[in-house]
């Protein structure tokens, strides 16, 4: 184990996302140069700061990916806002135009797993994904009757007005997840891993809530997920 | 020349990195979903395990100087801190990710760095010994998920004391509005990490079970951020030990989370107490427990502070940039050790809240993607090339050939092809602004000189009277002597009901003694 060589290592793969290994590669490269040219052994070279990659080599290493006209996926908010030219715009819900309908003949636009079993609840769809809303709603009130329709499964986003949801809808992660943890604390009604067609803002909907709690081991059962119904 | 590892040393610590490996993944994989709009979460995670590999040897070195690991355990127990079960059982994890990454990327080797390896794993199983001394473990997950941290003697207080209450009462409602507030705004001045929530327990009362519930860093301290818009809050750490009836908890894991069967539900709360402690504390103290209705008007008023802090703290964050998003959440990842320092008087704000330029240089690649893609596969998939092994190796959970974290060559042991250390830590910094305030403690407000002054010259009751040596198994055949009766009486020092009693009491005492009081007993 002198030193380090690319992929010198007999049970080694790829790296299963394109990004880690474009980036573990490259890095990998540019170590295994530097090292090359310093005549040392690799005990001598590894902790000698003159030898080290520095701010400017990974700077590099992403502008190589970049330049191939990558776009990352945007997960917060202030990445997209603060660097727009390095991420893919965030995609709002679709809408099929196959949606089905209940019993009622109304449209279904979603289902989700039930974090705990409440009341059914009608109320106003409101997407709820972005710190503008939130300020909003800090400081002009959540709307009576609210139901938060969330992409994000965290806990801060919403954490100053979460308190005022008349229920949620979160289309991300699971039951068990920290915006799962404090809906459930809170007593707020909530579907967790929600998956939404022809949903829009201001919808009315009622929401099952009164379904069983999903089972946060079990494999996905379709029939135990809550519906998501347009009633206007 | 050799390393210093001797071959059974080597094969101890190659264990301990493999218990740590498959704990981390059934953890990562099972128990949480890691996301938020407001914070780069999964590339500030990345972020932060560099900091831990650069920085943990020297500080870990630093603070058991001061104070060794094992007697830092055994001090925690005896309060609610930062030195609890999600903060010890990960210390050794977030070190060991940052070393697989650096593996993967070729940029250090697998025997690199084997005298710091050494010295960290040997502290962090110490560490851990000693806080979980009570039911002989060093993870929760080694007794099927239960924390069993606490002994008898604590544990008495905590029953004599709980006030009783049932849904509707003023108390019952109380507790679920602190609870839900208090939960929201701990994810919150953490980043969205739930490093400031903690449970220990089950605890068998009776028929039925006592949880502990810990809220930690809630006041003006370490995080810089916290300062002036927590000012109102009065105390860092609350300590809420619950008693439920027809409940129980099956799982109290190695990050502290709970889960119960049936759900837990709080209508089957039938007392609950609030305690504050921290290294400075005469163990327990109780808060506001005269009687339910003066702790429910506190509970309330402290829902209400934490509201406002909730609000006030939420606009200051969403004001941030990236990189000051970036480096908060990185910090309260890296300084889950930061408590120990604390204990050992030896607590240094840039130590503990900078990330040295090692780590900073990585910032380029931490977008997005590259975050969430990276955790993803470095503590879910475990597909990273260096995480491979032999093909015919199958994974303790997935039956793959992989680890997480992979072990120290025997290699070590001869010749010359290792490396000892990743040097001392270097200048660091942080885009955030600096702390102004002092830190909030039992002692009340102080200087960081005067923290580290205070824990130095600090011994609790309990440990003065003993605590480290006379244990349960001491207590069963000697809870008739003077040294007994005296440490039980220190533990006992600020109980309600139980202040003087000694050691002699069984749980039908406890019974009378509520009883008399004019409380129902508690066991079912």
């Amino acid at each position: 184990m002198s030193q380090p060589k690319i992929i010198d290592d007999k049970w080694g793969k790829e790296a299963m996302m394109p990004t880690v290994e474009f980036y573990h590669s490259a890095i990998r490269r540019l170590v295994a140069e530097k090292f090359a040219a310093s005549g040392k052994t690799w005990e001598e070279a590894v902790g000698d700061p003159s030898l080290e990659l520095t701010r400017a080599d990974f700077e590099n290493i992403e502008q190589q990916l970049l330049a191939t006209g990558y776009l990352f996926e945007t997960s917060a908010q202030i990445s997209f806002i603060e660097e727009p030219n390095k991420y893919k715009p965030v995609q709002g819900v679709g809408d099929s135009g196959t949606q089905g309908k209940d019993a009622q003949g109304r449209l279904i636009v979603g289902t989700g797993d039930n974090v705990f079993a409440a009341q059914d609840l009608e109320g106003t769809a409101r997407f709820v994904g972005t710190v503008d809303v939130v300020m909003d709603m800090l400081i002009n009130g959540v709307p009576e009757g609210t139901i938060a329709i969330i992409d994000d499964s965290g806990g801060t986003l919403t954490a100053p007005i979460l308190e005022g949801f008349a229920g949620v809808v979160c289309m991300g992660a699971t039951i068990r997840s920290h915006l799962g943890i404090l809906t459930r604390e809170y007593g707020i009604p909530c579907l967790m891993a929600s998956e939404l067609d022809g949903l829009v803002e201001g919808d009315r909907i009622l929401v099952e809530y009164s379904k069983a709690a999903a089972n946060a081991y079990a494999e996905r059962d379709d029939a135990a997920r809550a519906l998501i119904v347009k009633i206007s | 020349m050799a390393s210093n590892y001797t071959y059974a040393e080597l094969l101890a610590d190659n264990a301990w990195i493999r218990k740590s490996s498959d704990i981390f993944y059934w953890q990562c994989t099972t128990r949480t979903v890691q996301e938020s709009k407001l914070f780069p979460v999964n590339p500030y995670i990345a972020l932060s395990y560099y900091n831990c590999w650069y920085r943990y040897p020297e500080l870990l070195r630093k603070i058991d100087a001061a104070m060794p690991a094992e007697e830092i355990g055994d001090r925690a127990r005896e309060v609610s801190t930062g030195v609890n079960t999600i903060m010890l059982g990960i210390i050794q994890q977030f070190y060991l990710g940052g070393r697989q990454f650096l593996m993967d990327m070729g940029m250090i080797n697998a025997t690199d760095g084997i005298d710091d390896m050494k010295f960290v794993l040997d502290f962090t199983r110490r560490v851990n010994l000693g806080y979980h001394r009570q039911n002989s473990y060093i993870l929760n997950s080694d007794d099927n998920n239960k924390g069993q941290i606490h002994p008898e003697r604590t544990l008495q207080v905590f029953e004599a004391d709980a006030l009783g209450c049932k849904p509707g009462d003023k108390l019952h409602s109380a507790v679920v509005r602190f609870l839900a507030t208090a939960s929201q705004y701990a994810f919150l001045k953490n980043c969205e990490c739930r490093l400031g929530i903690n449970n220990s327990g089950p605890y068998k009362v009776g028929n039925n079970e006592m949880l502990v519930r810990d809220f930690i860093d809630l006041a003006e301290g370490d995080y810089p951020w916290l300062d002036g818009v927590t000012a109102d809050i009065e105390y860092n750490n609350l300590t809420m030990p619950v008693i439920m009836k027809d409940t129980h908890f099956n799982i109290v894991d190695d990050w502290g989370s709970f889960e119960a069967t049936p759900s837990y539900d709080h209508d089957n709360m039938i007392a609950v107490g609030l305690y504050t402690s921290d290294y400075l504390s005469n163990g327990y103290l109780p808060v506001h427990m005269n009687n339910a209705s003066d702790l429910a008007d506190y509970l309330d008023h402290s829902r209400e502070t934490m509201a406002t802090a909730t609000s006030e703290l939420w606009k200051r964050i969403s004001g941030w940039s990236r990189d000051q998003m970036i480096d908060a959440g990185a910090l309260v990842y890296y300084a889950v050790a930061k408590d120990l320092a604390h204990f050992a008087g030896v607590y240094e704000q840039n130590d503990w809240m900078q990330l040295e330029e090692r780590t900073q240089r990585l910032k380029p690649i931490m977008n997005d993607e590259y975050g969430n893609h990276a955790i993803a596969e470095l503590v879910g998939y475990i597909s990273l090339s260096s995480q491979q092994n032999n093909p015919y190796n199958m994974n303790k959970w997935s039956d793959q050939p992989n680890d997480m974290w992979s072990a120290i060559p025997y290699s070590v042991l001869e010749g010359n092809e290792w490396t000892a250390s990743v040097g001392p830590i270097r200048s660091g910094s942080t885009s955030l602004p600096p702390k102004t305030q002092k830190y909030t403690t039992t002692q009340g407000k102080l200087t960081q000189d005067e923290c580290n002054a205070a824990a130095r010259k600090f011994v609790s009751g309990p440990v003065a009277a003993g605590s480290k040596i006379y244990d349960d198994s001491w207590i069963k055949y000697n809870y008739a002597s003077p040294e007994a009766n005296n440490l039980y009486k220190a533990t006992q020092e600020n109980s309600r009901l139980l202040k003087g009693k000694g050691a002699g009491l069984s749980r039908a005492d406890i019974d009378a003694i509520r009883i008399a009081a004019g409380e129902a007993p508690l066991g079912g």
